[in-house]
């Protein structure tokens, strides 16, 4: 019998809600990106962006439900991002995920952000464990040991910076507007590697640390300036970008290999990054792993990868009662 | 007429369920930590203390600010999801004006939320509840300045020479019996206050 997961996600700047089937199959999935508005304030404002929730939320399920052409009587379960993320967001999520769990008497899962991030890649292809899971956002750059479904072992993190956050801050510095990261994915290809800014971190160890190379960067800038020279942003982005790039393969390989693991996944906001697609595909094609990367438009937060993400949380029986609490700072592990 | 009222714009918190007169049920009770966690539980008990269920109610009032953006935010959104789904009329309410609803042996009732750095939420009602002075962000200075004439504060939080407010619900709910409230898409909070960034940035 196919089961059918109602998932939302409203964590941070996106109201999202998607109907999924048996973990895979995407039936409806409907986005609110708020990243106009909060352009203007130069980067997301956690009170404007709870007050878009509250204003979009139901309408946004409604959209789905229409899209879908099915009916809340039609949903097995309902799974929810409780956190981590924007406290004032998640909330808003949470409050309507379960109403809807009282009203219609339906099973109430709370699905982990980066669980859901993780799952994205079950709409591109089926999963297959063990696998490693390369997690890299605006909150996160993690390393994931995954035996089976549900089963997450961290064997590396980042000691300071995200590697989104580290984009973020880059971007700011050499003058790049929001949002940043993108931009100067996209301004690395105009640019060349004539920088020498160190490799970051490069341990026998499985963590990162990015904010050695971030400061090299802001004292680039800085002392460019103060000689009157020029900076090149494009080749401030490409040096950047290929270092960063360097050792989060170089990492990810090392732990395919040690852990004996065939299937890499990446998930995360900066998934997208057009630099990190490219290389990892190009080293996995050589090294026989068989990688996964979300499709564009869901390496960014949606609910699409929260109901794929409920789907298994709810065949392992994880539930919430009717007092889901909402988490701004919760661990996967 | 069977109706549910709902308020988390205060620490305060209030569940009730009302029936034409009746007050089938009241929850009114102060919760300092994670309401957002304990709203859905008390209106759950509610309904299983009561010999109807939540799809038998025909009224959802809905106290929608001013107050705690995240206290209105949750109510608001729990209400809007259960009228949107249960096709229920919902009503919003303003706080103050619920406050207003104390009794009083003064002709105005001026019902007030601290919003911090001196100033403070208030309207001033008559007790029929009519508005005298619309809901608005003000200066308790100011605002007190401009009262000379028979009137009580009432707050629950910690202004002098105020008085704790004592609901009286059925008032609230049958000046508003014969509305029909709004489309549950459109009802918001009504926060009386832009955010932080937006005043920065001039945004009017």
């Amino acid at each position: 019998m196919d089961t059918y997961i109602l998932g939302i996600e409203s964590s941070c700047d996106e109201t999202s809600v998607s109907i999924v089937k048996n973990g895979c199959d995407e039936i409806a999935t409907v986005i609110l990106s708020q990243m106009d508005t909060h352009s203007t304030f130069g980067g997301v404002v956690p009170e404007i962006a709870s007050r878009m929730h509250v204003e979009n939320i139901t309408i946004v399920v409604e959209e789905c439900l229409k899209k879908a052409n099915m009916k809340m009587e039609d949903i097995d379960a309902i799974a929810v991002t409780y956190g981590p993320g924007l406290i004032g967001c998640l909330l808003v999520g949470c409050s309507l995920a379960a109403t809807l769990s009282y009203i219609y008497n339906k099973p109430l899962v709370p699905v982990h952000h980066i669980a859901g991030h993780i799952y994205a890649n079950n709409l591109v292809s089926k999963m297959e464990f063990p696998l490693i899971a390369l997690v890299v956002s605006g909150g996160h750059t993690d390393l994931i040991y995954m035996e089976d479904n549900y089963k997450f072992k961290k064997i590396g993190g980042t000691l300071d910076d995200a590697v989104g956050e580290c984009y973020d801050k880059v971007a700011r510095v050499i003058g790049v507007p929001y949002p940043g990261g993108p931009l100067v994915d996209k301004l690395s290809y105009k640019g060349n590697d004539t920088y020498p800014l160190p490799m970051p971190l490069d341990d026998d160890t499985y963590n990162f640390s990015f904010s050695g190379i971030k400061s090299a960067v802001i004292n680039l800038v800085h002392n460019e300036l103060q000689r009157g020279n020029e900076i090149r942003k494009e080749d401030i982005a490409c040096s950047f970008q290929n270092r960063v790039v360097d050792i989060l393969t170089k990492k990810t390989i090392r732990a395919l290999k040690e852990y004996n693991v065939k299937n890499l996944i990446i998930a995360g906001g900066v998934s997208a990054n057009s630099g990190i697609r490219n290389k990892f595909t190009e080293i996995c094609n050589k090294e026989g792993i068989k990688l996964t990367i979300p499709n564009i438009k869901y390496c960014t937060d949606n609910a699409a990868m929260i109901a794929c993400a409920g789907y298994f949380a709810y065949k392992k029986g994880i539930r919430a009662d009717l007092d889901l609490k909402a988490e701004a700072t919760v661990s996967l592990f | 007429m069977r109706s549910l009222l709902i308020d988390t714009s205060q620490n305060n918190m209030v569940v009730s369920i009302v029936e034409d007169n009746n007050i089938l049920y009241k929850f009114e009770e102060l919760i300092e930590k994670d309401m957002a966690a304990k709203i859905l539980p008390i209106i759950r008990d509610g309904f299983r203390s009561v010999n109807f269920d939540i799809n038998d109610i025909d009224k959802i009032f809905i106290v929608n600010g001013p107050g705690s953006f995240t206290g209105v935010r949750v109510g608001v959104t729990i209400a809007k999801t259960m009228a949107w789904s249960l096709k229920k009329y919902i009503i919003p309410i303003s706080s103050l004006e619920l406050m207003a609803t104390t009794k009083t042996s003064k002709k105005y009732l001026v019902p007030l939320i601290d919003a911090r750095r001196g100033n403070v939420f208030a309207g001033i009602y008559d007790r029929d509840l009519n508005i005298i002075k619309k809901d608005s962000l003000i200066s308790l200075e100011e605002l007190t300045s401009n009262l000379n004439e028979d009137y009580e504060l009432i707050s629950y939080d910690d202004i002098k020479n105020s008085l704790k407010p004592s609901l009286d619900i059925l008032k609230i709910i049958n000046k508003y019996k014969s509305d029909t409230g709004v489309n549950p898409h459109n009802l918001n909070p009504n926060y009386l206050k832009l955010t932080e960034a937006e005043e920065n940035l001039g945004v009017h």
